[in-house]
């Protein structure tokens, strides 16, 4: 291993990154256990700024002590484990992600990491999950790319007679370039575009004096019971925002890759048409997410050239690809809980704080029985240790009948208690997927 | 924007799933499950399973300078809480991921070494393997003794959900600085104590060295230094300059930024307590000091030793223990608030989440939350409400209560969602049992719980359900016309409460009894009542008599309130009297003198055939006056006369209703009951007084568990659970009769969870009452559990039960029976299926809490809705508007038949705990409904 590492000095490889936005990001890195001498940086990307917040120096300082006391790591075969670190006398947080790998013959222990400044620990930890399935994706890639460059190194050993150990070891940079960049995007999109923590109810429809006044009451019942029902993630499409414009050929272009790698379905919703869509529920997205990452995966696992293999090549030559984007679908369940508050909360006279606390009346209607519904499947389940049979008893029991009622309650427990979809739908599902496949709409 | 890794998986026409294909497929460890749940036995509770401690746990670790990473101390300190789990390894992995540079030594340019204040660091790490992981906060602690006179230790919550930890890092991290900052608190100070000691014992080393120096140069006489001497004069230079540097290491604690030791909420106080006993036995050498200085003074009983001036590591000495690094007051407070940790974050995720967000939600609804919330944790919201209004008055927020914003009295009797008071009366009176007392019966019923008691009653054999029985008719609906006439011209009397009245309250409260009601219910005009009277009554009742089948005379009582600049033609004024209206709210604009439901009783419109037809009138606590309003019908005159005059004023308040029981008696022989009055009196003794109460915050879960599972069985097996609870939802009070304490108990506490509040204290349940009922019995209790006994004495119980069984719902549990209004609706099936598969109580009682507050929902919507509450024009009449009212709540709310009750008595509480001044303290209603009951069987 030691014989392929660059040697060890402060100038670390790095990669600065043009943003567009304000980067909360201050770096991201790749470190490795070194068997002689310990941890060590490999790479790091920077956002290009004018203002150098944090030194290479430094960075290269934290990056390292990422891996400390990993040299004590116990983990399965593939593992991949997050630690998360809060430094108050750096004024950073980092995120690691720690996994095994397979480089060049030599079995070592790797780092992910990004680096925030301690004052985003706020902003960070609300997508520390979205955060954390990204990193976890780009490693799997990685650990297929070095496997894959062991046995092209082995094949040349083979053929040239020749060891080109300095050719080793480099290659795997430009791809996870390729791949950290969509993240720093990503965070940087959320630090500027993010939905506001507190939202005055003055600037939204519920401040109107009617229903009727901003849109149509079809497509606002449509539009908040499908966000609902898709766990309170949306992509709102209007003329009016810069980052949804229409693009040169007059459609619509989503966010697909993003929006496939969510956590949870997301309902399209565009204001110029009053058109709602949504995905599947949770685990049919789920199921959805993990057969497009298994492909994704499995066409890197079959690229036979670096060159296939780097993904920016892809775009040039096959350009013309439009993939469909029939994972939205029309909002087919009707609900009877955000109709009746949207039906009873303009009579509450707007400007005043009665529709707030009306509001929060309805949200708290729905976590409770979002948590009554947890009990009532841990009841019924043994906690997971029985199969979950009687969901008509439970549409009964928990007045749920109405499927949209259900589907907004199954989609709040889903976030408070996360695979419940799966736990109950994943099987079924699995029969019914194999007789339609439902991704070669795509 | 759809990039090139978005269709790099579509790009191959062949795959999208792994097929046959020339190369090899990917393999599965490179690649993702397809279920998050494939392998066996996985499932959404199941991380919790994988570990090897039973539950989440804190470990207290020290990087040992002698031994390396160790495990100190688990909370709880329990071996079966962590099991099999090995401390060491998990001690040894937290430990070795370090962070901190926390060091004591030369730095360049300075001559001493160097105290370095490091912040703690927080670290999320976590074993896979093991199913463990853990928010481990990292900290410093100072020790003479030790190795660059530092410790490094840390604090770790050790749990198998990894999510868990995540998702409460912010709320773990607070929590865990302010241990932190307790041990570090008392660590300072205990470095400081140890720095003075050595500095004295320096100081008395070098005095020794200085002496034995001197002694020698005196000695001395040849000229030239021995080697001795020399010896001496190094160890002297060696012990002036330890003491510089430990100087300066008492300075350098001493001068610990304060704003690092602002952190510490939880030390605070502390550190006030030890920098006054710091004052007091202060023997810092400079008084200059702050008072932070203080804190590190030490206690001056120590005497100085010799010590040698080069301390020598040695690696055989025992280091202090953490309890002597940080001062044991400081330790046990530590482990104090590790263990408020340990139980604050304990259980699954998804209750801790939920907790949070019902919180949240819950404070942006202090109208509403009172009615069914826990009133501990609505007591809690409160403060933090009274904190908020405070700070940060907004125009946005729905206005607190004041006088001025409310100032007509008429507003609070503003029921008019009761329009036919043919089937609804208020009475209003003074609250009897203090907030205390309240709170004690409330927890007196709480410890009384006994979980090991058999669920007896609920194994009876209770088969078929005959659900019509005897249908008592409304009564008192004849009315003449003379005495409405009367009525009508009936004054009201506003008066302040003297002083005198007040002091007599206590004898009242206890002896009052329906005999005297009574007296009251015989003075039905204004002829009847002589301005003395009118001067010094608070309030009024009206109450027409009519029980045990008489036709004559259902008695209606009202009583009203007005500010005490009203008098009696106040009434005629109200509608010019300018009203501060409310914005938010449309009470205060119904209090404005032009709506009708809410005019004064000189408005009192009857019905055809006799009846109050207006809104009963409710009372207001700030208000010092009342308005008195006498519509009894049918009481003959000569009764009335005999009744009424020369009463003191105070006999006819109904707050001192003892002292007229004597006159009630003879005057009353036609209506009263002899018997009654007798057990009244014996009602005043044990179930007043409140059991020895030991408030448990664990007792909390686990009566709403009991509580469900009890309501649970009772719904399944009572075939007139329905009515029942409809009885408590609107407001009828439902007496549980029966001879055994503990079934009757029981049942109470179960269907006690449907009893809506009053205001931010105990339910209005009184669980077990062995004396006879009387009329305010009613007014504060909405569930009663009444013993029955099977003694002559105990015939003067049923029989004041039986006086009041028309306004009342009997549940007797002996012969299985209940007697109250028909319920038609279908909010009550939903909340109370007896087909329901809800297998555990605890489940249970969180469906009836979430269909409780859509119901608040309702009710709130109800009450706060403008264009429903005030007339939609000038000359809108009363019916029309109530007619408009009945149909939103049919239409707009779904409400159908009595579920539209159960919302306007809901919306009637909403209406006086937002009007009244402190909310909480509100009186409850004396409301008897004129309502046909029936007699339900098993």
């Amino acid at each position: 291993m030691s014989t392929l590492c660059p040697p060890p000095s402060p100038a670390v490889a790095k990669t600065e990154i043009a943003l567009s936005g304000e980067s909360p990001l201050l770096a991201a890195t790749f470190a490795y256990w070194d068997n002689i001498l310990g941890p060590r940086v490999r790479h790091i990307w920077a956002p290009k700024t004018e203002q150098v917040l944090l030194s290479d120096g430094e960075i290269t300082f934290l990056a390292n002590h990422t891996l400390n006391g990993e040299i004590l790591r116990n983990a399965e075969s593939g593992a991949i484990d997050v630690k998360f670190f809060v430094l108050s006398e750096k004024g950073v947080i980092i995120v690691s992600l720690i996994f095994d790998g397979n480089w060049n013959g030599d079995r070592s222990t790797y780092g992910l990491s990004i680096i925030l400044p301690q004052t985003e620990l706020s902003f960070y930890l609300p997508l520390h999950r979205v955060c954390v399935d990204r990193l976890t994706h780009i490693i799997r890639k990685g650990r297929i790319w070095m496997h894959k460059e062991r046995q092209e190194s082995v094949q040349k050993i083979v053929l040239e007679g020749t060891e080109r150990m300095e050719d080793q070891g480099q290659s795997i940079i430009p791809m996870l370039t390729g791949e950290v960049i969509p993240v720093m995007e990503l965070l940087s999109s959320m630090k500027s575009h993010s939905v506001p923590e507190e939202i005055d109810i003055a600037d939204t429809v519920l401040n109107d004096d009617d229903i009727g006044d901003s849109c149509h009451e079809g497509f606002l019942l449509n539009a908040i019971s499908s966000h609902l029902q898709t766990c309170g993630c949306s992509v709102v499409v209007g003329s009016s925002a810069e980052k949804v414009n229409k693009d040169s050929t007059g459609s619509f272009v989503l966010p697909f890759r993003q929006v496939m790698y969510a956590p949870y379905p997301t309902t399209h919703i565009d204001v110029d048409v009053n058109t709602v869509k949504q995905m599947p529920p949770c685990h049919e997205h789920i199921y959805n997410q993990r057969r497009y990452m298994r492909s994704e995966l499995t066409a890197f696992w079959r690229a036979t050239s670096e060159e296939d293999m780097a993904q920016d090549t892809i775009i040039y030559t096959d350009e013309s690809f439009t993939p469909d984007l029939n994972i939205f679908q029309d909002v087919l369940h009707r609900d009877t809980l955000v109709k009746a508050f949207l039906d009873q909360v303009f009579h509450l006279k707007p400007g005043l704080s009665l529709r707030s606390t009306f509001l929060a009346q309805f949200l708290l209607v729905l976590h409770r029985k979002a948590l009554t519904l947890i009990k009532y499947i841990e009841d019924d389940t043994q906690k997971g240790k029985k199969p979950f049979k009687s969901l008509r008893n439970l549409k009964i029991d928990l007045d749920l009948t109405a499927e949209g009622d259900l589907n907004i309650i199954m989609a709040l427990a889903e976030k408070i208690k996360p695979g419940l979809h799966s736990f109950i739908f994943g099987r079924p599902f699995y029969t019914s997927v194999q007789e339609r496949d439902v991704l070669m709409t795509f | 924007m759809i990039s090139a890794p978005d269709v790099v998986a579509f790009t191959k026409e062949d795959e999208y799933e792994e097929e046959p294909y020339n190369e090899p497929a990917l393999p599965e460890e490179y690649s993702v499950p397809l279920f998050p749940f494939a392998s066996q036995g996985a499932n959404p509770w199941s991380k919790l399973s994988g570990a090897k401690f039973s539950r989440d746990f804190i470990l207290i670790s020290e990087f040992s300078e002698q031994v390396g990473p160790q495990p100190l101390l688990t909370i709880p300190n329990d071996t079966k809480v962590f099991g099999t789990f090995d401390l060491n390894y998990f001690s040894l992995r937290i430990m070795s991921v370090d962070y901190q540079a926390s060091f004591v030594g030369h730095p360049p340019g300075s001559a001493y070494p160097k105290l370095n204040f490091v912040e703690d660091s927080k670290v999320v790490l976590g074993d896979s393997k093991e199913g463990a992981f853990a928010y481990v906060h990292h900290l410093t602690l100072y020790d003479l003794e030790a190795r660059g006179f530092v410790r490094p230790f840390c604090m770790a919550y050790i749990s198998a959900d990894q999510h868990k930890i995540m998702q409460q890092f912010q709320e773990l991290s607070a929590e865990f600085s302010k241990a932190s900052e307790c041990l570090k608190t008392g660590n300072r100070k205990a470095f400081a104590g140890e720095l003075e000691k050595k500095l004295k014992d320096l100081d008395y080393t070098r005095t020794v060295l200085h002496t034995e120096t001197e002694i020698q140069k005196k000695a001395n006489d040849k000229g030239f230094y021995s080697s001795q001497a020399i010896e001496k004069a190094n160890e002297l230079a060696s012990v002036e300059k330890s003491i510089i540097e430990h100087q300066d290491l008492l300075k350098q604690i001493r001068s610990y930024p304060h704003r690092k030791s602002k952190g510490s909420d939880l030390c605070s106080g502390e550190m006030e307590q030890t920098s006054d006993q710091a004052d007091q036995v202060s023997s810092t050498s400079n008084p200059d000091e702050s008072a932070e200085t203080d804190l590190y003074t030490c206690r001056p009983a120590y005497t100085p030793k010799l010590i040698k001036a080069k301390s020598t590591k040695c690696f055989d000495k025992k280091l202090k223990t953490l309890e002597e690094l940080c001062d044991t007051e400081y330790f046990t407070q530590t482990l104090a608030q590790l263990s408020h940790i340990e139980h604050m974050f304990r259980g699954d995720l998804c209750y801790l989440l939920t907790s949070q967000i019902d919180r949240a939600l819950l404070k942006q609804q202090h109208i509403t939350n009172f009615l069914f919330e826990d009133f501990v944790e609505v007591d809690d919201r409160v403060v933090e409400k009274q904190e908020n209004v405070s700070s940060k008055p907004s125009e946005d927020q729905l206005p607190s209560r004041s006088l001025g914003e409310c100032p007509i009295p008429k507003v609070l009797i503003s029921v008019g969602s009761y329009k036919s008071s043919v089937e609804s009366v208020l009475i209003k009176m003074e609250q009897e049992l203090g907030d205390e007392e309240y709170k004690d019966a409330e927890v007196a019923e709480l410890n009384s719980f006994d979980p090991q008691e058999n669920l007896d009653y609920l194994d009876m054999d209770m088969k078929g359900s005959v659900s019509s029985g005897e249908s008592i008719e409304v009564l008192g609906t004849e009315k003449s016309t003379s005495v409405l006439s009367k009525s009508d011209s009936q004054a009201s009397l506003t008066v302040p409460l003297s002083p005198q009245v007040i002091r007599s309250k206590a004898v009242s409260h206890r002896t009052i009894s329906e005999d005297s009601i009574e007296v009251l219910s015989t003075c039905p005009s204004e002829a009847l009542i002589p301005d003395d009277f009118k001067a010094s009554y608070p309030s009024a009742i009206n109450e027409e008599e009519s029980y045990a089948g008489d036709n004559e005379g259902a008695i209606h009582f009202q009583a009203s309130t007005s500010p005490p600049e009203l008098g009696e033609t106040e009434e005629g004024s109200l509608e010019n009297t300018p009203s501060q209206i409310d914005s938010s709210c449309c009470i205060g604009q119904e209090s404005d003198g032009q709506l009708g439901p809410f005019s004064p009783p000189a408005h009192t419109h009857y019905d055809e055939d006799g009846v109050v037809s207006s809104p009963p009138q409710s009372y207001r606590q700030k208000d010092q006056g009342f308005h008195v309003d006498f519509t009894v019908e049918n009481a003959s005159p000569s009764s009335r006369d005999n009744s009424c005059e020369g009463f003191p004023a105070y006999e006819l308040d109904p707050n001192h209703l003892l002292a007229s029981r004597d006159v009630s008696k003879t005057s009353l022989d036609n209506y009263s009951d002899t018997t009654s009055y007798v057990s009244s009196v014996a009602s005043t003794s044990s179930d007043r007084i409140p059991s020895s109460a030991h408030p448990s915050c664990s007792s909390s879960e686990r009566h709403k568990k009991r509580a469900g599972q009890n309501a649970l069985k009772f719904i399944r097996q009572y075939p007139f659970a329905h009515p029942a609870i409809y009885s408590l939802l609107s407001g009828r009070t439902l007496v549980v009769l029966g001879e055994d304490e503990a079934i009757v108990r029981k049942l109470v506490t179960a269907l006690s969870i449907f009893v809506p509040n009053y205001g931010r204290y105990a339910k209005p349940v009184k669980h077990w009452v062995s004396s006879p009922l009387h009329i305010l019995d009613f007014q504060k209790w909405k569930l009663i559990g009444l013993q029955r006994v099977a003694s002559p004495a105990s015939a003067g119980t049923l029989h004041a039960l039986s006086r009041y069984s028309r306004y009342t719902s009997i549940l007797d549990l002996d012969n299985k029976t209940l007697r109250c209004p028909l319920y038609r609706g279908t909010l009550v099936p939903r909340l109370a299926d007896h087909r329901t598969q809800i297998k555990r109580g605890s489940t249970y009682y969180l469906h009836v809490q979430s269909m409780l507050t859509q119901l608040c929902a309702k009710a709130f919507l109800y009450t706060f809705c403008h264009h429903l509450q005030l007339p939609a024009h000038d000359k809108e009449t009363e019916e029309l508007r109530a007619s408009r009212q009945a149909s939103f709540l049919k239409l707009d709310l779904g409400l159908v038949n009595e579920d539209a009750r159960v919302v306007q008595y809901l919306a009637e509480l909403l209406k006086l705990h937002y009007l009244q001044e402190s909310p909480g303290t509100g009186h409850p209603m004396l409301r008897f409904d004129y309502v046909p009951s029936f007699l339900y069987k098993i």
